[in-house]
């Protein structure tokens, strides 16, 4: 036994192959390798010595999974597979073996007067607040990519405290091969942000989640459920409430079972329009869609479909990956759906926001 | 065992590059199915993606005489897809599609790498039916569904997936492509090969093509539970069932064990108290489901039942068949090594069987529940154990050794619908005596005359 993995929890696998049509890697290859199965007896492989560390291809199954943990409410041993993942990464992406670009986020996302500084030029929300009631985690990527969406949040809930030298909750280092900083890192703005932390990242609220431990996190539209918020206002199209759907964020869904409240918070302020597969990764993954564009593109290719079928006006996301990942796939398609935060679209119903006209029709 | 590099280079030849593994790490993950303690590694996998490729495959593989273990997703629990002497694992998920549903004929055309949830929600689509529902449905695939003949919850009134078998596509080890049946009830043109070939585990040919039986859906259902003091008290309550004159879909058991960890993982509101608990269904015209149903209830009461729930809206069904449903992850969470088995008795004789089992399972001291099939016989004795514990992994071998026997011995038969596999084969003489097993091998050579496929599992 080499001590790489968490013997009881890799030992709780019973190989009932549960998971296969879950995982959407499976989906693509019909291969068992790429299974969260076959993973796990590749992790068994490497425990006990007959696999290598440099094996090429649990180098490339470590790196092809997602992370979407889709494997785990199916599973009916209940196998902690987002944990295995994480100690197989440690284990395998070491060196060399970590991408580069991987290593380059980590440095960046760990350096909080960076993130201070970059979300200051962006003008993320900012509110003084009492940090011992609820604080607003801005999140590393969203408060440099979408700072609008901070800003709706704390529109919506002006006691939310929102202090800038929070950092970065480590979820990118845990899911990258370095789970130990990951932690750290958690547990440093657990104390930064010491009451209950509201996210507005499905992937940081699980992560800080197993950290801190989940009472302490509360992702946005769990927050507004339990405070009973209904936005007042309505998003409307066209003479018409508009149609908006949602793509449901991973870590949120099959880690912490919040799948209900956004689409009840949806439904308080437009038509709710359920999508196939929405429950199903959209391929953003974290980095994933850096690191491995064209397999992210994959599993993204059969959402866009059912987006175009379903004829909506909106998809809401409630993780910044995903919405990222909608918005470029729906852009590459000349779509006129958007797609925008849950936050976004909660402010415009406030705001009783109203489209005249959908981008297209004439 | 002669695999070698030149081997693998007819193989990538035949189904390309991309399609084939030879890396360890490629070929660790195929070194295994859904049976604990079986794990032997192949050579190689190969992705073929036809009837031709698969052709080209094994003929290669009879030249050279290397083993050949089709596999769709390796969800049985019977180590029929553990390559026990290595060679070549021949995965068949990319032959996964519907190729064809008749609503006329009451018939579907699919490649075997098809899921049985697949087919069965495309036929409801249609308003038909695919009728065989194996616990694993969501997962295992048609092809592996037909090469085991599995059960499953509807197995009393509509029999298993023998019963909807009506043609094959299959390849013969030697590269010949026969078709089997067809897409007619009645014929008998010759020996009837669909049902050798169904069940055969993949030891005469693979599947590359099924044509299958629909029904039309029923257009109502319903359910109900009945508690027991005792499982005996409850397997009396099947019997007057069954006399009673209804042939109910669904007739499941959980024995106290099983109930008790149902209610400890998923907390269903089970009555704890009870020693067996019997779960009841039909479907059909609403009105006859609701007739039988409420005879079915008035046995389980005249049989002394303690309680009798019964589901009227398909919410509170699906509740009580989630109990049934659970039964594994309820008793896989009591400890990390699940072995779950399978032996059938006649139904008459199934509380007694239930009574041997406890004892077997006292006598090694192990922690062996029960649950399964009341209607079919057909029982799901599940051992949970330690699997560092190696002196209780040897008494559980033992143990369901002692329970194979039991069932025998009993009238009744080593597996009901999980199948022989590599895991059941010792049994196999004790069931079938020699004369049958010599018989079994000369069926086994006229297909197979190089003996490559599925080496160690039936016709070995």
């Amino acid at each position: 036994m080499s001590g790489v993995f968490d013997a009881e929890k890799l030992g709780r696998c019973i190989s009932c192959g549960f998971c296969l049509p879950a995982c959407p890697t499976y989906a693509l290859t019909g291969d068992e390798a790429a299974s969260p199965r076959g993973r796990i007896t590749l992790m068994r492989a490497l425990e006990e010595g007959r696999l290598d560390v440099t094996d090429p291809a649990s180098l490339e199954q470590s790196s092809f999974c997602l992370g979407c943990r889709a494997c785990e409410p199916v599973c009916p041993a209940g196998v902690e597979y987002g944990t295995l993942l994480e100690q197989w990464r440690d284990h395998q992406w070491q060196g060399a073996a970590r991408p580069v670009l991987a290593r380059w986020l980590m440095a960046l996302v760990s350096r909080a007067w960076l993130l201070r500084l970059q979300g200051l030029v962006r003008g993320h929300a900012r509110g003084k607040g009492e940090p011992r009631g609820a604080a607003l985690l801005l999140g590393c990527v969203e408060r440099g990519l979408y700072p609008e969406v901070s800003r709706a949040a704390r529109e919506l809930r002006g006691e939310l405290a929102a202090p800038s030298g929070q950092g970065c909750c480590g979820a990118l280092h845990a899911h990258n091969g370095d789970s130990r900083t990951g932690g750290a890192m958690a547990a440093l703005v657990g104390a930064r942000l010491p009451g209950v932390i509201v996210t507005t990242a499905g992937g940081c609220a699980a992560h800080l989640a197993a950290h801190l431990g989940r009472e302490r996190v509360k992702e946005f539209s769990e927050y507004l459920a339990e405070h009973e918020v209904v936005p007042s206002g309505e998003v409307r199209v066209a003479g018409r409430r508009a149609r908006v759907a949602l793509q449901d964020s991973c870590h949120l869904r099959n880690a912490l079972g919040v799948f209900a409240e956004p689409r009840a918070l949806i439904g308080a302020v437009a038509d709710y329009v359920e999508l196939p597969g929405a429950a199903g990764c959209c391929g953003a993954a974290g980095t994933y869609s850096l690191l491995r564009k064209r397999d992210s593109m994959r599993v993204l290719a059969p959402k866009l479909d059912a987006i175009a079928e379903a004829e909506v006006d909106f998809v809401v996301a409630v993780n910044p990956g995903c919405l990222r990942q909608l918005r470029q796939g729906l852009k590459s398609r000349g779509s006129t759906v958007r797609a925008i935060h849950l936050a976004e679209l909660l402010a415009m119903a406030q705001r009783d926001w109203t489209l005249s006209k959908r981008k297209g029709d004439a | 065992m002669p695999f070698t590099a030149e081997f693998a280079d007819e193989l990538a030849r035949i189904v390309g590059h991309q399609h084939l593994r030879l890396g360890p790490g490629e070929l660790a993950p195929y070194s295994r199915d859904a049976t604990p303690l079986f794990s032997a590694e192949p050579d190689a996998v190969v992705f073929p993606g036809d009837a031709e490729e698969v052709s080209a495959v094994l003929k290669l593989a009879t030249e050279h005489s290397v083993p050949v273990v089709p596999r769709g997703a390796g969800s049985n629990l019977c180590a029929g897809t553990v390559p026990v002497d290595g060679g070549v694992v021949l995965v068949l998920t990319r032959l996964n599609r519907i190729l064809e549903i008749s609503d006329g004929e009451l018939l579907a055309r699919v490649e075997p790498g098809v899921t049985t949830n697949t087919l069965s929600e495309a036929a409801e689509k249609r308003g038909l039916r695919y009728v065989p529902d194996p616990g694993s449905r969501m997962v295992s695939t048609v092809g592996g569904n037909i090469a085991t003949c599995a059960g499953g919850l509807r197995g009393l009134k509509y029999g298993v997936t023998r019963n909807y078998v009506l043609g094959l596509e299959a390849v013969l080890p030697t590269g010949e492509i026969i078709r089997t049946g067809g897409r007619l009830w009645k014929d008998v043109a010759g020996y009837d090969l669909t049902r050798l070939l169904t069940g055969s585990e993949g030891t005469l040919a693979v599947l590359t093509e099924a044509t299958v039986a629909l029904v039309p859906a029923p257009s109502g259902g319903g359910t109900g539970v009945a508690y027991f003091t005792s499982l005996e008290a409850a397997c009396g309550a099947v019997a007057a069932i069954i006399e009673s004159g209804v042939l109910p879909a669904t007739l499941e058991f959980l024995d106290r064990k099983c109930v008790r960890a149902v209610e400890e993982f998923a907390r269903l509101g089970l009555r704890t108290d009870a020693g067996a608990l019997l779960l009841f269904g039909d479907d059909g015209p609403a009105e006859a489901v609701a007739e039988n149903i409420d005879r079915i209830g008035k046995a389980c009461v005249a049989e002394g039942a303690l309680e009798v729930t019964l589901a009227d809206d398909i919410t509170s069904a699906e509740a009580l068949l989630a109990a049934r449903r659970c039964s594994l992850p309820a008793l896989s969470r009591l400890g990390s090594l699940t072995i779950l088995e399978d032996a059938t008795v006649p139904r008459p004789r199934l509380a007694e069987m239930v009574g041997r089992i406890d004892d077997i399972a006292e006598r090694h001291e192990l922690r062996i529940a029960t649950f399964g099939h009341a209607g079919d016989g057909n029982l799901h004795p599940t051992c949970v154990l330690d699997p560092g514990d190696t002196g209780a992994v040897e008494r559980a071998h033992k143990a369901f050794g002692e329970i194979f026997t039991a069932a025998i011995e009993l009238g009744g038969t080593i597996t009901g619908e999980h199948g022989v596999g590599a895991a059941k084969l010792p049994y196999l003489l004790d069931r079938l005596g020699p004369e049958q097993v010599a018989l079994l091998r000369r069926i086994k050579a006229a297909f197979d005359p190089a003996s490559i496929l599925n080496p160690g599992k039936l016709g070995s």
